[in-house]
């Protein structure tokens, strides 16, 4: 499929812009946006349509399928999924993984957010940034990316991409359908052969994250333009932030509390996932088939920034600002200079969730290569067995795109009778939606409206790096979207779609 | 260079997503009775992970459900490498075609010499569940015989 400018016809009067489906954005949707008598907007929505039926899918199913089935309704996160899936199944059971098993988790998950980080880079919003926001259509790619940053960058994206993929696929099976989480432990161990194997790509990937923060500041942060974008107010709004936390608040992608700071960087609250209906709660809107979450202590004020208002982020950048700090040295230092940088914590410029996840490469990588030097990851103690009735159980991880949360309940021989998903892209629904109105307002003025414009308010929802495939239950592979302008008279004025 | 093997048939799909799946069950068909030389593989993924999995082969027959408005569920397409257009804003999870092979080729990855994909037009899935529907269950015989027709093809063309 291929994205194509349609521009149409007005008689005058109000407009309305489409952008559908968006591009370089996983799952289904279009951004409709209307634009009063002048031309100016008057409003921005992005709509994304639902594959429904999962919770009734799963239903009578036995628990230990969820970790199979749940990495089955989105191809982009499969492993975010499946681990969520997997400490659901420890809670269900009131098990502990045994170290070994945890180590080996944490070793596959923070592969998989390394991967999936660095694609985001390079491919998903490196054409925004490494190439231009306004650069021709045509260039606004991979190819155009590669153009800027040289050929043996794109060498490097593939060949670590590849090596980081066999560490998960050597321990989980299939990187799209792993097999690796079982509730206490895991099935497969560290081979001892492949156990160097381990070690170098974990040196590798950490030297390919700090060549990334690298280009990053070479390309992103010493272009004045680019820092303004980014500071900019069309994408900045002060809201609260949500994130995973270890007992030292640092930022843990595998496990720990959900942690929440105010627009001011305050902590509001931090609970274990078991307590999450208490503090999360899901606003319905008419023209969406998502659920928009806030947050319940603070209550549904619309879609508002301030602390008044309960909605919140997650993602890269949220992390950082619902944190206290880097888990990990470098990582550590890059956030400190981040937050110099942009003036202080936390950051509520929606792009920096670029740099954000550049950050949270470098943890990721040293993270890996702390577990592959850790005696313990190549041990033999795979698992600990349940022993007890299971009736309900919670999971929670940093998905790339923020806080995925797994809730089940079962009947005493562990048969699913209810299961809800809360995932990335539903934490920050409000947010993004947010996000695409304001800067539709902010940069579309007086009817004019082009592939570029457009292409800056996709920016604003990109940074998050959402997947609407399982945030409505999707399909994976699909992408589409489409942009629509709609005059004041409902005419459609200018389209870009698949 | 490194020898390369000859085919892979690369089936891609979400077996809980009703016909999302004619491409996986058209590769369990094949499997039945499938010639030494082609491997058979099953998948979810897209974009630049299909990548991970072509290299390495000179042909690759891929197996899909495509969504066409204007031809009933059903009806089997075959699409050539010309016959496919690049994606102008590829994302990492889903670029087309075109631009795996041209990132291919642009780093030296062993891109395969043929890429033929044989697919099902069927209609947008809206709810998770497993099992084809009656239509696409129907056309599924179409959808293999025509995947052997281009497996053959191949096989003819291969040094003895």
């Amino acid at each position: 499929m291929t994205a194509t400018a349609v521009p149409s016809q007005t008689s005058g009067g109000k407009r309305h812009v489409v952008v559908d489906p968006i591009t370089r954005l996983e799952g289904h949707g279009k951004i409709d946006v209307f634009l009063d008598e002048k031309g100016n907007v008057e409003r921005a929505y992005l709509q994304i349509p639902e594959l429904r039926g999962f919770e009734v899918f799963v239903q009578g199913r036995p628990a230990e399928e969820m970790p199979q089935i749940t990495s089955r309704i989105c191809g982009v996160c499969p492993t975010a999924h499946h681990m969520a899936a997997t400490k659901a199944l420890d809670d269900l059971y009131r098990v502990e993984p045994t170290p070994t098993a945890r180590n080996i988790r944490e070793l596959v998950y923070n592969a998989f957010m390394l991967e999936d980080h660095a694609l985001h880079v390079y491919v998903l919003g490196g054409p925004d940034f490494i190439v231009g926001p306004q650069a021709p259509k045509a260039s606004r790619n991979i190819v155009g990316v590669l153009n800027t940053v040289g050929l043996e960058v794109g060498k490097q994206v593939i060949e670590t991409r590849r090596k980081v993929r066999e560490i998960i696929s050597h321990l989980g099976g299939k990187v799209i359908h792993p097999v690796l989480g079982l509730p206490g432990g895991v099935s497969k161990g560290i081979a001892p052969e492949f156990l160097p194997v381990v070690k170098e790509t974990a040196q590798q990937g950490l030297d390919f994250a700090r060549f990334t923060l690298q280009v990053f500041k070479d390309i992103v942060l010493k272009n004045d333009d680019y820092v303004k974008l980014i500071t900019s107010d069309d994408y900045t709004h002060r809201t609260y932030y949500l994130g995973l936390v270890d007992d030292a608040n640092r930022v843990n992608f595998y496990d720990g509390q959900m942690r929440v700071v105010t627009p001011d960087g305050e902590e509001l609250e931090k609970f274990p996932v078991q307590a999450y209906a208490s503090h999360i709660a899901e606003h319905v809107e008419p023209w969406s088939y998502i659920k928009f979450c806030y947050l319940k202590n603070v209550g549904w004020k619309g879609f508002e920034d301030g602390p008044d208002s309960g909605v919140y982020a997650v993602a890269p950048l949220a992390r950082l600002n619902a944190s206290a700090g880097m888990a990990t040295e470098e990582a550590q230092a890059a956030y400190e200079e981040m937050y110099a940088t942009l003036g202080g914590k936390p950051v509520h410029h929606t792009l920096a969730n670029h740099w954000a996840r550049v950050i949270e490469m470098l943890q990721a990588a040293e993270t890996i290569v702390g577990l592959a030097n850790d005696p313990v990851t190549a041990g033999n103690d795979l698992r600990n067995i349940p022993t007890t009735t299971p009736s309900v159980g919670y999971g929670v991880v940093e998905a790339p795109r923020g806080t995925l949360i797994h809730h089940y309940e079962t009947d005493e021989v562990g048969l699913v009778r209810e299961a809800n998903l809360i995932v990335a892209t539903q934490n920050n629904a409000a947010r993004i939606a947010m996000s695409v109105d304001k800067a539709a307002r902010g940069l579309i003025h007086d009817g004019v409206v082009n592939d570029g414009l457009l292409n800056m308010v996709e920016m604003a929802f990109r940074a998050y790096d959402p997947c609407h495939g399982c945030a409505t239950h999707s399909l994976p592979g699909q992408m589409p979207l489409v942009a629509r302008v709609y005059g004041a008279d409902g005419t459609v004025v200018h389209e870009i779609k698949e | 260079m490194t020898s390369r093997r000859p085919t892979l048939v690369l089936a891609l799909g979400n077996d809980v997503a009703g016909d999302d799946a004619v491409g996986l069950a058209a590769a369990r068909h094949l499997r039945r009775a499938a010639p030494p030389a082609v491997d058979i593989e099953e998948t979810g993924e897209a974009g630049l992970a299909l990548l991970d999995w072509m290299t390495g082969y000179r042909h690759v027959l891929i197996l899909d459900a495509v969504i066409t408005p204007d031809l009933p569920v059903g009806s089997v397409l075959t699409y050539r490498q010309d016959d496919l257009r690049p994606i102008e804003h590829p994302s990492p999870h889903y670029a087309g075609l075109p631009d795996v092979a041209r990132l291919a080729r642009l780093h030296n990855v062993p891109y395969p010499d043929d890429v033929v994909a044989v697919c099902m037009a069927v209609r947008r899935p809206e709810r998770l569940h497993e099992g084809l529907s009656p239509e696409a269950e129907a056309a599924l015989p179409d959808l293999v015989a025509a995947a052997r027709t281009v497996l053959q093809d191949w096989a003819g063309s291969e040094p003895e």
